[in-house]
């Protein structure tokens, strides 16, 4: 039996849509430290993994680990439904037909609810170890989704450069070549805009910018992205939340040449 | 050697040679290339017994009823039809390369080419046909009554014989024509004769020409042409291998569309020929003396015998059958062949009857199973594509579900270019 309730329909609603860009159906594993999903994409080239922890709802109930099968288009039909701050509430039983969504716009004392149809998913599951990056980039989300908005019109790829006076976002395709590069930057007064390197060594790899700008569809989970680069290892994007929860996409990196 | 003018005419033909006769239509000269000649000359192979009188006349064929030539020796008193040999590929140009040898009887003949390659055949032929058509005409919707018919004289009834070129009673009155003797003695042939004094006079008896024709036939049957041989009996009678047919232990053969189509003049109905099956099989029975032989020269036959059922005596009475619709359809009027067969004695194909209904039964049982085994490999089929089809339709039903349920990221991402991209197992084990 599962019962998790978020204040705000918000959360779920931004990670959804940002997963669904990514992964057409996937489990979401319940137990009691609280809801997390890993998928890949089809090319597997990409992989997202979430979590969101059992603080991150009020209440949190999980007696058994459950795993709901979800496309995650259906769901984010039946999300469109919900308010932006209406509460949310999953419900599901221990071996579950259904998931059960309730909306509760609070102001209105209006209920909606909806049962999603479940499925058998057969997914594989890549344990992720704990990897010391080369280069850990903090920036604001906003800022990386118009970076790679602004390059996609350049190319298909983007190069990061992480080194001691910056990063830089480049990119030659066609019809000329451009980039972005962002200095170190700690205002006081607006700690959303701050942009932090944490840097061993440098280090400069070459990403699909499709994927970026898929995974910068999570850009409202949160005002800072994290960017972690170490050579010859996937890319980590992650948008972390309260409470120890995140968001996050990983990307394989372009090897060799490009065309 | 005789030159015959090949178009019609009585001719100044005697030919004593079994060499070829040409006309020579037009005269030639010796040093240009002579024009073409408008009445070519026709290559003949005549018959060497034939008296100088002899001559080509235009008589109505007693079949078809159409002016046919024939040639007709007046001293012998034979008659000659003409049978032209065609070449078997038209396509395939062809002409007549004519020279003779020198020769003190007659002048050389000049060499000459011949365009058409056709070459014309005298081969006897019974003047008895010439007189069907008058002998039983008068009588022909009543049904061969022999009572009801007159007796006639020979006289009469060769004036019935249309006679419009006046070919056949010039021929007649020609001196030491035999002719009307040969007439009168086939004429006797099938008729019932009664002596008023001087003067006969002859009564047509269908039973009597049947059994003319009978024999006719069973001189035929005895040396089938190759060729006759193998469409109409060999084939008629072969009985296609069934490896198909596993539930009848001992397939006998179905034959070929026999039954009918054994020859294609064949005019004779079924039924008809049922009748007429009687004549040869039971012939020690039959009163009729003309059938002489079918029983016993139908014995050395059976070497032809395909591998299976068909007896001997089947085989020589398909024969029989088939020289018998040949004459028919050939040489009689188209009435009196349907006469001369319900005349027959109704036994006389009995045994060829059982043989055959046994064949087709079997054949259409044999070309059914067939049926069923290719319908049944059909409708396999059609079950093996139905599920297919089903499958498809079912793959496709998700396909579009899935589709559907596929967000336009997901699609788009399908489309990156993600080469040089390892996949993200190989940085991550499996858990």
């Amino acid at each position: 039996m599962l019962e998790a309730r978020l204040d705000t329909a918000n959360l779920f609603k931004s990670a959804v849509d940002a997963i669904k860009d990514l992964v057409q159906d996937c489990n979401f594993d319940c137990n009691d430290s609280g809801i997390a999903l890993q998928a890949m994409d089809n090319s597997h080239v990409a992989l997202v993994s979430m979590m969101l922890k059992a603080e991150a709802f009020s209440p949190f109930r999980c007696d058994r680990n459950i795993a709901l099968g979800v496309n995650l288009t259906s769901l984010t039909k039946v999300l469109r439904a919900a308010g932006r701050d209406d509460t949310l509430t999953l419900k599901a039983e221990d071996a579950p037909d259904v998931l059960n969504l309730v909306f509760e716009a609070t102001a209105q004392d209006r209920i909606s609810e909806y049962d999603l149809k479940l499925m058998d998913i057969d997914q594989e599951h890549l344990g992720i170890p704990d990897t010391e990056y080369a280069a850990t980039i903090s920036m604001p989300s906003a800022e990386f989704k118009r970076i790679t908005t602004d390059l996609m019109a350049m190319s298909e790829s983007v190069t990061i450069e992480a080194t001691k006076d910056g990063v830089k976002f480049s990119s030659t395709g066609d019809i000329g070549n451009g980039s972005i590069t962002l200095r170190q930057h700690t205002p006081v007064d607006k700690p959303n805009e701050t942009v932090e390197i944490e840097l061993s060594e440098p280090v400069a790899l070459t990403f699909s910018l499709k994927y970026l700008t898929n995974f910068c569809k999570a850009q409202p989970l949160s005002n800072q992205v994290k960017l972690c680069l170490s050579a010859e290892v996937p890319l980590m994007v992650e948008y972390g939340l309260e409470g120890g929860s995140y968001l996050r996409f990983y990307l394989a990196p372009k090897i060799g040449d490009e065309e | 050697m005789a030159r015959t003018r090949s178009k019609g005419g009585p001719a100044s033909t005697s030919a004593d040679k079994t060499a070829s006769t040409t006309a020579k239509a037009a005269s030639t000269s010796t040093y240009t290339l002579p024009a073409e000649s408008t009445n070519p000359p026709k290559l003949f192979v005549l018959p060497k017994n034939t008296s100088s009188s002899a001559r080509i006349i235009t008589l109505e064929n007693p079949r078809y009823g159409n002016p046919t030539r024939y040639l007709v020796c007046p001293e012998t008193g034979s008659f000659y039809e003409f049978t032209k040999a065609a070449p078997p590929n038209k396509s395939t140009p062809r002409s007549w390369l004519l020279s003779s040898e020198k020769s003190e009887k007659e002048p050389a003949l000049e060499s000459q080419t011949i365009q058409s390659p056709d070459l014309y055949l005298a081969t006897p032929y019974d003047p008895l046909f010439l007189l069907l058509p008058a002998l039983f005409k008068s009588s022909s919707n009543s049904k061969s009554d022999n009572q009801q018919r007159q007796y006639l004289s020979l006289d009469d009834y060769l004036d019935l014989i249309p006679n419009t070129d006046r070919h056949f009673s010039e021929i007649l009155t020609l001196p030491n024509s035999r002719i009307e003797k040969v007439l009168e003695a086939r004429l006797a042939s099938v008729c019932d004769l009664v002596e008023m004094g001087d003067d006969k006079m002859y009564r047509p008896n269908e039973s009597k020409l049947s059994t003319i024709i009978l024999s006719k036939a069973s001189k035929m049957a005895e040396n089938l042409p190759p060729s006759m041989e193998e469409k109409f009996i060999k084939k008629a009678l072969e009985a296609p291998v069934m490896g198909v047919v596993k539930d009848q232990p001992p397939p006998p053969p179905p034959p070929p569309p026999t039954t009918s189509t054994s020859s294609p003049e064949e005019t004779a109905s079924p039924s008809a020929s049922e009748s007429q099956s009687t004549v040869t099989t039971s012939s020690g029975t039959t009163p009729s003396t003309a059938v002489t032989t079918p029983a016993t020269e139908e014995a050395p036959e059976p070497a032809f015998a395909p591998a299976i059922t068909a007896s001997p005596a089947t085989i020589s009475l398909q024969r029989l059958r088939t020289s018998l619709n040949f004459i028919l359809s050939s040489y009689l009027p188209p009435f009196l062949s349907k006469t001369v067969l319900s005349s027959l004695p109704s036994e006389t194909f009995t045994e060829l009857e059982e043989y055959l209904t046994k064949l087709s039964k079997l054949r259409t049982e044999a070309a059914a199973s067939r049926n069923i085994d290719i319908n049944g490999g059909k409708r396999a089929r059609d079950e093996d594509d139905d599920e297919r089809l089903e499958k498809k339709r079912k793959m496709e039903q998700e396909e579009k579900v899935k589709k559907a349920n596929t967000s336009r990221g997901v699609k788009q991402l399908a489309k990156v270019n993600t080469a040089g991209m390892m996949k993200l197992s190989a940085f991550f084990k499996k858990a």
